[in-house]
Formats: structure tokens, sequence, C-alpha cells
């Protein structure tokens, strides 16, 4: 039972009351091939909408307010998809794997799409290749426009090599520093001179501007492209270890075990860089249900959210709603601090996001207005008003009917081994005392939002 | 009323007045915390200020040629030396300027300026190279370089409900709060009340007994910082704007002598592609406004020499005009200093060169670390190239 919460946590965003109710007694094997096959067989390429108008962006330039206009407008689109994706997130009809490795992605290969189509692209290629092959997964990174745009690969030409991307893909995206040398950079970043995009929001290779000439990369000397490059990244087994040693950060400990790491990195170059098989092999494994391994992650707040709203069926009035807290917390979709990604850990904890954490779920239950104002926009003249409320609708009824017991320590207990994948600070009882509730589902109620306002509901 | 008197009356009333009941086991001793050292106080513009039109090279053609209908005119402009004045909107500072409490250092940024807010504020804030990614502030890496009183969870204070990257350390952060009676309301919170008694013992799991501790810092400091801004109540006029209100809080604070040696303040909007000159103007005068009663309160406490007031933007905008009567982002800027103890009051180097410009933008001549190396070395004590990763030579400025 706890080996599959621990599962569903970390290979997903946590179980509904219907699905912890239908699967907790289920062997892990059983929930691994049901976590792969519903991710086989989801919808992995999202609707592509068009591009707001690109071709005529030289004559909006000229105009500011139409440009503006036209910013806010693919801002709005950006916004939209990001609450789209939590949505999904949160929902136990979508593929939870699929979510999740995608999620993971967005914070490896980083990136703040400005365009709606862009942003749909970019998700779209972190999905089809979420658990395929690494190597099929940097080349078309490389090729995604999003990507292109945001470290200036449009600007990177013969005449004059922008070496942004070339740096980004080894420091940050493969290999790690210290792994090469600035001239390897240079180098590189001649390869991928002409990968760019079109105005359409489309990638193009544009040969005037590539760069045919004779590269040495690592030593070797040869007319390479892009692709040649990435090859060569590949053929390092550091490229391996970098990648493995990232996600076990995110799927297992921060502390990391060396001994582990170095034996699934070797799986993993012999795989020929398989990204299912890693993870299979994994979630598979004794060592990620160890005790050490279990409950010791800090949700980031896109894992918080969208388990919340998975164990209380909870919905936002307002899309805002959901804005808010991402920002007020430090992780907006679509909008990491930089291509390096959220740092994650005891990093997303300040006195100000612990105590916004800890007090949401009364703010959510209760509807309660608060005051908190978050740092907006650069373009934001002045500062926003502070008081808000988030309205929204939850429904505890899945989790009432899926919670045995009727007295309040009996469902404080049953309701702790669903929504706390660490063990209470103090014995039970302690979290049940004068509660301002008799009937079954006010109990249930009131008892949920205070297991939710422990430190420990921050765990997973 | 003296400050010392006000002093003197709020111990006795501390001591005096009811302790909230969970404080208990907190140590009643650390509502008496006292301040150890110098205070600075950091004031960001947020959005790229355009430094030209603040500080206005006004004798310079360049400038009234590359800014046709956006240059202030020589007539207009508060000319406090002979190359260069303020924008009038400044006029506040006017007065500051010449009883030596103000020092302008122009043309501050760093090498390959990067013309991104996100990147260039993260570039100031983590005080990194402009191609490396730091995780940590450099105010933040202050507090964890254990110096006196660091280990305080409020010894340095963001005017904010949200904690800007400046002040998070590796170990340490900074403490966010807007208002200390809203900050009290967030931790009124029944549940956490009862939750935040919970022994420490009671945690095993490192991370759990993390989050634990933050909550109980934020609880006592909630209760300290509440009685704290009460102690003093400043007797001089505030302008009604937020940020007027964000200074006049820590003017209290300070005066009420909080165990608090870093403020950090932001005025935002600054980022004008279009119609600059009524916004960034009505920014200014804001700004100048607040800062002039702000330096007004801390002399008439005798606090001006304890404290240090440092303003900076992410970048300045470009040297010319755009066609929407506004300006794009550019790099070098210039960064102000207030206080009682400057070394060299008014300008500290010569303008802002506007015949070698970096396409079409300015060169910095001061690496805004040789700034952050004195204040750090200087005034806060502590160790720079330890808190910056790497040696800079550092300024004349205090």
């Amino acid at each position: 039972m706890e080996k599959i919460k621990h599962l569903y946590w970390r290979a997903g965003f946590g179980l509904s009351p219907t699905e912890w109710q239908q699967k907790k007694d289920w062997p892990i094997s059983k929930a691994i091939d049901e976590l792969f096959a519903q991710a086989r067989q989801a919808q992995v390429s999202l609707p592509v909408a068009e591009m707001g108008l690109p071709e005529d962006m030289e004559k909006k330039r000229e105009n500011r307010e139409m440009f503006e206009q036209m910013l806010r407008d693919e801002k709005r689109r950006i916004f939209e998809y990001n609450v789209n994706w939590v949505n999904r997130m949160a929902n136990p009809k979508e593929s939870a794997l699929l979510e999740r490795m995608s999620f993971f992605w967005h914070g490896h290969f980083a990136c703040k799409p400005d365009f709606g189509k862009l942003g749909i692209q970019y998700l779209n290629t972190l999905r089809k290749h979420a658990l395929g092959n690494f190597r099929d997964m940097v080349l078309a990174i490389a090729q995604d426009p999003a990507m292109i745009r945001y470290l200036n690969n449009q600007q990177n030409r013969k005449e004059k090599p922008n070496e942004n991307f070339a740096r980004e893909l080894m420091e940050l995206f493969t290999l790690g520093r210290g792994n090469y040398t600035e001239k390897d950079i240079k180098e590189a970043a001649r390869a991928f001179t002409g990968w760019s995009s079109d105005l359409r929001g489309d990638y193009i290779f544009r040969p005037m501007w590539h760069d045919y000439g004779s590269k040495t990369f690592f030593g070797k000397t040869g007319t390479y492209d892009g692709k040649d490059i990435i090859n060569i990244i590949l053929e390092k087994p550091e490229t391996a270890q970098f990648i493995v040693r990232k996600i076990y950060r995110h799927f297992v400990n921060d502390q990391v075990d060396e001994t582990l790491v170095s034996a699934l990195s070797k799986q993993f170059y012999q795989s020929g860089y398989d990204i299912g098989k890693l993870m299979q092999s994994i979630f598979s494994s004794d060592w990620f249900y160890a005790a050490k391994n279990m409950g010791n992650r800090i949700k980031s707040p896109i894992e918080f959210t969208a388990g919340l709203m998975r164990s209380v069926e909870l919905k936002f009035d307002q899309p805002m709603g959901m804005l808010f807290i991402q920002r007020a917390l430090g992780q907006i979709l679509f909008n990491p601090p930089n291509v390096a990604g959220w740092p994650g850990g005891k990093i997303w904890i300040d006195n100000s996001t612990l105590m916004l954490r800890l007090n949401l779920p009364g703010y959510l239950f209760n509807s309660t207005e608060f005051s908190l104002r978050t740092k907006g926009e650069f373009e934001d003249e002045g500062r926003e008003k502070g008081n808000r409320r988030l309205s929204n609708t939850l429904n505890l009824q899945p989790l009432s009917s899926s919670i045995k017991g009727n007295s309040s320590s009996e469902i404080a207990t049953e309701l702790a081994k669903y929504l706390l994948l660490t063990p209470t600070a103090l014995p039970i009882e302690n979290y049940t005392k004068e509660l301002p509730a008799s009937d079954r589902e006010s109990i249930i109620r009131q008892l949920t939002m205070r297991l939710m306002t422990l430190p420990e509901y921050q765990m997973c | 009323m003296k400050r010392r008197n006000f002093l003197k009356q709020s111990a006795l009333a501390s001591t005096a007045m009811m302790i909230p009941a969970f404080l208990n086991d907190i140590s009643f001793g650390q509502l008496m915390a006292r301040r150890a050292g110098k205070v600075l106080v950091v004031v960001q513009f947020s959005g790229g200020n355009d430094g030209l039109n603040t500080i206005v090279p006004y004798q310079n053609d360049l400038y009234y040629q590359n800014r046709p209908n956006l240059a202030i005119p020589k007539t207009e402009v508060l000319k406090v030396s002979d190359e260069l004045g303020f924008n009038p909107a400044l006029q506040a500072l006017q007065g500051l300027y010449d009883e030596g409490v103000m020092s302008i250092v122009n043309s501050v940024g760093y090498p390959n300026p990067d013309r991104s807010h996100f990147r260039s504020m993260d570039i100031w804030h983590t005080a990194s190279e402009s191609t490396e990614y730091l995780n940590s502030g450099w105010l933040g890496r202050y507090l964890d370089s254990n110096c006196t009183g660091c280990a305080s969870p409020y010894q340095a204070i963001e005017l904010d409900d949200t904690l800007s990257l400046a002040l998070k350390g590796e170990k340490r952060r900074g403490f966010a709060m807007s208002d200390p009676a809203q900050l009290k309301r967030t931790t009124d919170n029944k549940i956490l009340q009862a939750v935040g008694k919970t022994p420490s013992s009671a945690h095993h799991e490192e991370n759990v007994a993390y989050l634990y501790k933050t909550l109980v810092d934020t609880q006592s400091s909630a209760d300290y910082l509440f009685e704290k801004s009460k102690v003093y109540r400043s007797t001089v006029a505030y302008p009604q704007s937020e940020f007027a209100k964000d200074l006049k809080m820590i003017s209290q604070l300070i005066t009420a002598d909080t165990d608090t040696r870093i403020y950090y303040a932001s005025l935002t909007g600054f980022d004008t592609h279009a119609n600059q000159r009524n916004r960034q103007e009505r920014l200014l005068q804001q700004y100048a406004e607040a800062m002039k009663v702000f330096v007004q309160d801390l002399k008439q406490n005798n606090l001006l020499n304890d404290v240090l007031i440092m303003t900076f933007s992410e970048f300045g905008r470009r040297v010319k005009q755009n066609a929407s009567s506004g300006t794009d982002h550019g790099t070098a800027n210039n960064l102000f200093l207030m206080g009682g103890n400057l070394k060299k009051a008014g300008f500290f180097n010569g303008p802002a060169d506007l015949k070698n410009l970096d396409d079409g933008d300015l060169k910095y001549q001061v690496d805004f670390r040789d700034v952050y190396t004195t204040v750090l070395n200087r005034w806060l004590d502590a160790p720079a190239p330890q808190i910056l990763g790497q040696s800079f030579k550092g300024l004349e400025l205090v």
C-alpha cells in the first residue's frame, strides 16, 4: 500500500480517492504495467493552433499598440496551455506517467516559449520523446522552434556564430559542466549554424547560414553538422551519467547513491539511451521502495497543486487562481527561471512560500479572503492588489466513500494513510482534537483540511 | 520624543506585555534581540530604468541627437554639475545631493550584458557571470557566511510577500514581509499554532525537520516583527505611495533597533518602451519624494551614519529612442548610494560615454560586483570573495 502510493506520487501526481481504493492493494508490477500501458495509449500530440499572425509581425512591430496586444494574446494562450496541463496532471483519465515525464523534461530542457504555437509544439516534442529515445529527443529539441528562439540559434550564422545553444546543450542538456572545453563549444556552435525557425514558427534549415567547413570536436575532425555533434556527445558515457543522475535526483532521492547511478548509467548507455526502459527499471527495483527513498521529497509547487486537485477534485472558478498559486510558490509552467530549470528541494521553501502552502488548504476549503501580492511582470506598473479569494469547487464525495471508519480517529488514521507519505510527527489523536463537526461528512472535510495543513503533506 | 526614550519605553512595555503562550519554548529573549552592525537598504527599480533620462548629460549633443523628442530639454534639467543634471522629477533628491549624502556611480554593468529582464535581474541578484546560472543570491550567500546574527530568520527582510532570488542562500533565506500585521495573520491559523508546538525531536527526516523549523521561525519572527513595528511611529509625513509605505516601515524597524541588517524594497514599472516620459517621471518622483522623507527620518534619529541605501536596476536603456517615444532594453546604468558615510559624495565617476558604444548601447565602466564587494567588505563586514565566488577590487565608496 505504501509502495503503491510512493510509485504513483513519483511516476505521477498521486492517486485520486477512487484510484486509491481500487489500486492500493495491487502488486507493484501490475501498477507499473498499467502506468506504461496508459502512456502508450495516450494522445501524445496535442492540437497545434496557428500562430497569431506571425507573418504580419514586422508590420505589427511598427504599430506598438497592435504589437503589444499580440504579445498579450500570445501570453494568454501560453497561460491557457499551462492551465490545461495542470488539469491533465490532476485528471485520473490522463496518463499520469506521460504528464510526469514531460514535466520532468520541461525542467531539463527548460524553455520559455513566447508564442502559443511554439509552446504547444515544444510540449509536443517533450511528450513525443518523454519515454522514448534520448538521442531522438536531443535532436528534436535542437530543431524545436521555441528552443531555437529561446537560445538564440536563429542568430547563429556562419559569419557570426552564436554559441548560446551549443553551450547549454553541453552544460545543461547532456554532458554537464567540466566535461568539455570552450573550444568544443565554439566548434559545436558552427555545426548548428543555420538551424533556424521561420515566421510561421516552424523549423527551417537555412543552407546560406550554415558553416559547411571542417570542425574539430572532442579530438575528431569532420564537416560535422548538428546531428553529428549530438551523436559524438552521446558517444560519451558522461552524458548517460549526467542524465541518469538528474533522473535519480528527481524520481528517487536528492541524495545520490553513486553505485546505483553508475550501474543505471551503464544500462542506459548500453540500451542506446532508451528512456522508457530506464524508468521501468527504476520503478521495478527494490531500492526504489527503500524507506530512505520514500516520503523524503518536498513537492514542487506543480506537484503540490496537481496532487491536491486530484485528491479533492478541486476546480478553480477562475483559471487565474491556478496561475496565482504557481507564481506565489515559484513554479510557472512554460516559464522556468532560466535555461537551468527549477532547482527544487529546499529551495522551494522560504517563510512566504511555506506559509502559503500550509494555509492554502484552509483558503481553498473555506474560500477565505487573504492578502498576498506577487511580484508580477516587469511591464506592470505598480504593484497588484493583494486581497484575493481563490473561488473554487471541491468534491469530497469520492474521498468520503473511499475512506473507512466512523469515529474521528478512525477516519483520521485512514485519511493519513491516503494523504500523507511520511508519518505524522505526533500520534494521530493529536490532530483530531476539538473538531468543529459531528457528522461524518464534516468530520472528513475538517480532517482532510487539517492533514493537508501539516508540513508532512508537503512531502512525497 | 527621542529615540532612546522610545526604546526604553518599548523595552519596558515588552517585558510587561503579555507574551503569547506558544512563544514560551522559543525564548523570550528573542523579542529583545537587537541589531549588531550597520544596515544596508537595497532598492530595486524593476523593468530597466532609463539612466540617461534620470541623470541627464545635458551638455552632450549626442544625447539630444539620439533622442529628438525624448531628451529632457536643457532648460528643464536640474543642473547639479557642469555636465550632468537630474531629471526634474528628482527634485526632492537635490537637497540630498547638496548635503553630500548621495553618491552616483555611472556606467555600472557587467561583461556580455543580457538584455532580457529576467536574465539580467538574475545576474544582478546572483552576482554571476552572464554565462553562468546560480541558484543563490548574493545577499542569501551573505546570510550563509556565518556573519554575526545571520542565523536569525529576519536578518534580511524583503518588503514584499514573495522573496527575491537575491535573498535566497544555499542554506539560509531572507524573510519576506510586506506588512507585519498581515504576516501575523498568516501565522494565526489555529492548526498551525498547534503544529508549531510539536517538539523538534519528533522529526526524523531532514526535509520534514526543515519545514517545521521554517514554520516555527516564521511564527516567532512574525511576533517579534509585529512587536517591533509598534515601537516607533515616524514623526515625519511620508507620501501615500506603496513604496513610501515600505520605506516608512523600514525606518520604523531600524529606529526600533530591530535585529535586521538588510532591507530590500522595490519599485516597478520602469519598462518604458512607449510614451516614456510621463511614466518614468511619475516613478522617479515617487522614488525621490519617498527617499527624501526616509533620509530625513533616519537623520532625525541619528541613524543616517548607520545606514547605506543602494538603488539599482537590471539594466539601462538604449541610447537611441525608439519610434514610440520610448526606449528599448539596454546595458550599463547609473547606481545610487545614499547615507551619512559616503567616501565620495556627488558623482563618483564621469558621465557615460555616448560616443563609444557597443552596438548602440553603453559600455560598462564599473562592474556591479565591485560595488557589491565594497558593500560586503566594508559595510557588512563580510568576506566578499567567498560570497561572490571571485575577487573584485572594490571601490572607494564607503
